[in-house]
């Protein structure tokens, strides 16, 4: 069995010489492609931390993340930007969009720096922003967008760029009840139709019911993991 | 898209641009209205010098400027003189004589240099007529008179029809004197040149002199001063025998003064600028760091460190490049109108004219200081952004993200 991801004795360790403090400890995981995963836990239990790890945001002190075969943690910083770029989507809790461009520019900014062509670029933002309900926002920027619209153009721009999967954290904090319906059905229709794996951390239990497998996290390490 | 981001990104607080540009285009205006007076200034004094003393060019007997002795004349003068004047660049010629002596009033006495001149000629090359305070540039008909500066006036205790006596060595040696009457009081705008020089008439001088027909300078006025270098040269072939010079050899130290004052220019815009530059890392470095989540967002969702340099410097660059031509209108505006009505510096006058500088500075630009200065302010803005943009590449995406 392939995996999209796994982790070999993951850990992230603050202030090793000092009070050290592990924020994740030893985590072996492992995602398959077409996954709806949930990382769950009370606050400070590594959730974002794990996510970072497995996005290549951060470094672990000990051990590896391997993308589809491919050991992330031994790369250069330009490289892992690069990997970021073509093989892992990103939606984040604060919505995160580039506030000087429009919806459309938004989803587009990841295809230019990927070289792809304007028309193909100006074409697939248009369909992702009419997959996630948008097509009436394509020229408005983020303030002029609820939240739970700004949160669909973030998961328009992550599906952009082709990646193998999206890492999301905490998706829906910000969001009111419809709206994080109205994300999740989105979400699970993409990971449905599209085989698009998703891994989420979550506090809210109505994302939880909906994740298909549910890993929970105390102080760093996996206590649970249970597939629904 | 990156162009577009930047653009729309220095616009996101518009109030701290706006004072981004104007304060490029307040540097941009000192440095080049400095640049402007300091020109203006010199070509003023440089124009003074030429059109009182100097000329454009300037012909001796190669012994006389030396000694100034009343046998160093020019052999066959005359005929250079008329020679010249059919001379299309040629736009008047001036015969004098000139001595050293001592010029004397019934009370005190001091040096001077006497020149001898033919009136109609010299008011053609000179300004002198131009710049008297009393009396006239010789009145029509009268022998004996004598033209003098304001400060000579005073220090000799004289006025207007007061008699002077100079005294000097004829061409023989003797010692020979002559009585004047003081016919009109200049004020040039060199009161060094007052207080030393007077006028005569060449043909009351020459016979004192004993020089006859003889001329001891002879000054040029050109159409255009640009061409004095190429028309010395062409006067130094044809009379090899005598010594010719442009009023940049004949006076270096304006040539000097211009090159020092160009060092100068140059230095007090670095400090400008160097001013500046602090105030747009100031102000890219407050704009960097409060878009720290979005430099990691950008980061992490694949925006390479090549790029994210760049989009600062991008933006560091369109905020100076809107200020360079804001400065650039300032500056064609302030001279246009200060080039007209000049500076006044009257309060400084007394040191100005000391050093031939006149007291009405009227800024004149040149379009050869456009180029420099505004690639130079682009520089500075290049400079101004590598920090910015430096400290832009050491956010970590993943606690970059988290911040407020």
């Amino acid at each position: 069995m392939s995996y999209i991801i796994e982790t070999h004795d993951l850990s992230k360790v603050y202030n090793p010489d000092t009070t050290p403090v592990y924020a994740v400890n030893g985590v072996n995981l492992r995602v398959e492609e077409g996954e709806f995963t949930a990382l769950v836990g009370p606050s400070g239990s590594g959730k974002t931390t794990l996510l970072n790890l497995v996005g290549g945001l951060d470094y672990p002190t000990h051990g590896d993340v391997q993308i589809s075969g491919v050991d992330i943690t031994r790369m250069s910083e330009n490289k892992l930007i690069d990997f970021r770029l073509h093989h892992i989507g990103f939606v984040f809790q604060a919505y995160n969009l580039i506030p000087v461009l429009t919806a459309s520019e938004n989803v587009e900014f990841v295809m230019l720096m990927q070289r792809i062509p304007k028309r193909e670029r100006e074409q697939r933002a248009r369909q992702l922003l009419g997959e996630v309900g948008l097509n009436d926002k394509l020229h408005n920027r983020p303030s002029e967008l609820s939240g739970g619209q700004q949160q669909r153009v973030a998961v328009a721009r992550a599906l952009a760029s082709k990646p193998r999967f999206i890492l999301a954290d905490e998706p829906t904090a910000n969001l009111d009840s419809k709206s994080t319906e109205n994300l999740l059905e989105i979400m699970a229709k993409l990971n449905r139709e599209d085989k698009m794996t998703f891994i989420f951390s979550t506090h809210d239990q109505r994302v939880i019911d909906k994740a298909r497998r549910v890993i929970t996290l105390v102080d760093g390490k996996i206590v649970s993991d249970t597939k629904q | 898209m990156l162009f577009k981001i930047a653009w729309r990104n220095i616009w996101r607080n518009k109030m701290r641009s706006i004072v981004v540009i104007a304060s490029v285009a307040t540097g941009l205006f000192a440095g080049m209205f400095m640049m402007a007076f300091f020109v203006g200034m010199i070509n003023q004094e440089i124009d003074s010098e030429v059109e009182t003393t100097l000329s454009h060019i300037q012909m001796h007997n190669p012994a006389f400027p030396d000694d100034k002795a009343a046998n160093f004349t020019i052999d066959s003068g005359q005929q250079i003189v008329a020679h010249l004047r059919k001379d299309v660049n040629v736009k008047a010629v001036s015969a004098r004589v000139i001595t050293t002596g001592m010029i004397s009033s019934s009370s005190t006495a001091t040096g001077a240099e006497i020149h001898g001149v033919v009136a109609a000629d010299e008011q053609a090359i000179s300004s002198i007529a131009q710049d008297m305070r009393e009396g006239v540039y010789f009145s029509e008909g009268k022998h004996n008179e004598i033209v003098m500066g304001e400060k000579l006036a005073q220090k000799l205790g004289v006025k207007l029809h007061s008699k002077v006596v100079l005294t000097f060595q004829s061409r023989n040696g003797d010692l020979t004197a002559g009585s004047f009457r003081v016919a009109g009081i200049f004020r040039s705008r060199n009161s060094g040149f007052d207080e030393t020089t007077v006028f005569t008439r060449f043909e009351d001088l020459a016979p004192l002199l004993e020089t006859g027909e003889g001329i001891h300078e002879i000054a040029v006025m050109l159409r255009s001063g640009t061409t004095a270098a190429a028309m010395a040269g062409s006067l130094k072939k044809e009379y090899p025998a005598l010594l010719i010079q442009t009023w940049t050899e004949l006076s270096p130290e304006i040539a000097l003064v211009t090159g020092v004052f160009d060092q100068i220019m140059y230095i007090l815009i670095g400090i400008i600028l160097l001013a500046l530059m602090f105030g747009i890392i100031n102000t890219m470095l407050m704009a960097v760091l409060e878009r720290q989540r979005e430099f990691g967002m950008l980061m992490a969702i694949g925006m390479n460190k090549k790029r994210v340099f760049s989009m600062v410097v991008l933006e560091t660059i369109l905020l100076t490049c809107a200020g360079i031509p804001a400065g650039i209108l300032l500056t064609i505006g302030a001279v246009a109108y200060l080039g007209r009505h000049g500076i006044d510096l009257s309060s400084y006058s007394q040191g100005l004219m000391q050093y031939g500088f006149s007291n009405r500075v009227f800024p004149q630009l040149q379009t050869s200081m456009f180029l420099p200065i505004t690639v130079m302010t682009a520089v500075t803005a290049v400079l101004s952004a590598i920090y910015p943009a430096l400290k832009a590449l050491q956010f970590k995406p993943a606690t970059a993200i988290h911040k407020i």
